[in-house]
């Protein structure tokens, strides 16, 4: 019943998450063949046929160059519906005197905003990927294929570091806020020792989508996939909620 | 259910250096209804939060049912046979009383959807708009409804009628006696509407700055429980196992005494005394005369009986 409420309270982002990439995507797929006849849009898909696999991939670039962060805009507004975003409304009392343990709640709520996370990225990728495929007759985008599960994987840590930030804000607003902070403050430090000292540090845990856009180039010559970021990415991804749960145990209300 | 219903012995919390409960003993046997009275900030919230798990207590322990409510699962347990109200009835505003009705029975497997529909008639409750359209009045209801209709040995309700009509406050005390005190669940209930404890409790204990001013059978207060008025230019000390408490008022003395008043007043009188009057107490004026502040006010009888009380001024 939890996790229905759960839904109930992230379905409004998350069908938003969904239209605004699946719309992107459709749009960057539709768009080589787009023409004005007489004042209106029309669907042209010539040039898809005259030289469909370097056009897909173009399609698939600006996709990619767009979406890639879906998986971590999904993490921070989904993840805000946490159960540490109850504190500061008063709800929480209701919620921690149902006979659920608050390590249940919290692993029940992580579950549903993965479960959307990965729908919000396969969806929009997966569609323009059959619909290239249909317009291009060729099927041959590995690459898309992999994308949207790369998206969900460095967007976990992020999830995790919304769900331990709304708990120790105790508020959704301060779950987006901190979390958006940390990222920025994260990022900037990163091009502080990239750009004046000349460093190339490996990245924290975004390596798989760096990987993803730095590979789908024709012909494909797939660099070494960056498995350290990899288990970055997936120990934060377990890491960062198991945190947010020790500080949920301990809170009083 | 042969356990005790609620067992607190020694419990305290503070935040810094503010002690909000105290050394609190308590002992509710099943069956009872128990008024926990107090001023704002006396403690009794925290003392409820803290036998549900939602405070930590610095110190001491508390029994539910038997269970812990400081390890996890023996709270899942008590969660499951507790009813809780809390003071700000807060549930999901986009969410209506339909909804939440739906929601909350899938937690507790003795919910009877036929209290439920009878409780939302008689109440009068809006099912189908969402919480926050709801007015104070009717969120407390839907509160309530979920508390009544889940079917709990114990109910633990934080001012339960707080902003409610008398109509409505009355049917709730009617719902409460009918359906659950005439079945011998026990209810645990802090409220400043002292007419509604004296309807429907059976023991108060009266909580000042997190200590336990007074516990009694309400039965005891009414039958027992004199106030005795004396005056004279220096007053003796009285000391005596049934004096509750005792303030000063210029010439005047104001003694609460639990029990044998006469016996009292004749002691007063041996040590020259004028005793102007010994009258019965309600339990608001108990109350009023154990918490005002503006009286020195002696420890009272805190531990079920009334303690010696050696001196005051």
């Amino acid at each position: 019943m939890y996790a229905w409420k759960c839904w109930r309270e992230s379905r409004a982002r998350f069908i938003f998450l969904l239209i605004m990439f699946t719309v992107t995507a459709l749009l960057f797929t539709l768009q080589p063949g787009l023409e004005i006849r007489n004042g209106w849009w029309y669907f042209d898909r010539s040039e898809y046929l005259h030289n469909p696999l370097p056009t897909a991939h173009v399609v698939f670039s600006m996709i990619l160059s767009v979406l890639w962060c879906s998986g971590f805009l999904s993490a921070v507004f989904l993840g805000a519906t946490a159960s540490g975003s109850e504190i500061e409304p008063g709800t929480i009392e209701y919620l921690w005197t149902r006979p659920r343990t608050r390590t249940s709640v919290t692993w029940t709520h992580w579950g549903v905003c993965v479960a959307e996370m990965v729908i919000v990225a396969v969806v929009p990728i997966y569609l323009a990927a059959v619909l290239l495929g249909a317009l291009t007759r060729h099927w041959d985008f590995p690459f898309l294929f992999f994308a949207p599960w790369m998206m969900v994987i460095v967007g976990l840590p992020v999830l995790g570091l919304t769900t331990l930030m709304t708990a120790m804000r105790r508020s959704a607003s301060g779950g987006l806020i901190y979390t958006s902070g940390v990222v920025v403050v994260y990022a900037f430090l990163r091009q502080i020792v990239i750009v004046p000292l000349h460093l190339n540090p490996p990245t924290l845990f975004a390596g798989p989508l760096v990987w993803l856009v730095s590979n789908n180039q024709l012909p494909y010559q797939p660099s070494a996939f960056p498995w350290g970021s990899l288990w970055r990415a997936v120990f934060l991804a377990a890491a960062l909620p198991l945190v947010a749960q020790y500080v949920l145990k301990r809170a009083e209300v | 259910m042969s356990e005790v219903a609620i067992f607190i012995e020694g419990l305290s919390k503070s935040y810094g250096a503010h002690a909000a409960v105290s050394e609190l003993r308590l002992k509710i046997q099943p069956g009872a209804v128990y008024g926990f009275l107090g001023r704002n900030g006396a403690g009794k919230t925290t003392t409820m939060r803290m036998l549900l798990g939602l405070v930590r207590p610095t110190e001491g322990s508390a029994r539910v049912l038997g269970l812990d409510p400081t390890k996890e699962p023996e709270l899942v347990q008590i969660l499951e046979r507790v009813g809780f109200v809390p003071q700000r009835k807060q549930l999901y505003g986009w969410a209506t009383p339909a909804e939440l009705v739906r929601m909350n029975k899938a937690y507790f497997p003795r919910w009877s959807d036929g209290a439920a529909a009878e409780l939302a008639k008689r109440l009068e409750i809006p099912m189908n708009m969402a919480f926050k359209k709801l007015s104070i009045g009717n969120q407390s209801k839907v509160a309530l409804l979920l508390a009544l209709a889940q079917g709990a040995e114990v109910l633990v309700l934080d001012e339960p009628t707080a902003g409610l009509d008398p109509v409505m406050v009355d049917e709730i005390l009617r719902t409460l006696i009918e359906d659950h005190i005439s079945q011998g669940r026990t209810i645990f209930v802090s409220s400043h509407h002292l007419g509604e404890v004296e309807q429907i409790c059976d023991w108060v204990g009266i909580l000042e700055e997190g200590r336990l001013l007074l516990e009694s059978r309400l039965e005891e207060i009414r039958q027992d429980f004199r106030l005795v008025i004396a005056s004279g230019e220096s007053l003796p000390v009285a000391k005596s196992t049934d004096l509750v408490s005792a303030t000063t008022d210029g010439r005047f003395r104001r003694y609460v005494v639990a029990r044998e008043a006469e016996r009292f007043a004749a002691e007063l009188r041996g040590q020259g005394a004028t005793i102007l009057e010994i009258s019965p107490l309600g339990l608001r004026e108990l109350f009023l005369h154990l918490v005002r502040k503006e009286d020195p006010c002696t420890p009272g009888n805190a531990g079920a009986k009334a303690v010696p009380v050696s001196s005051f001024s």
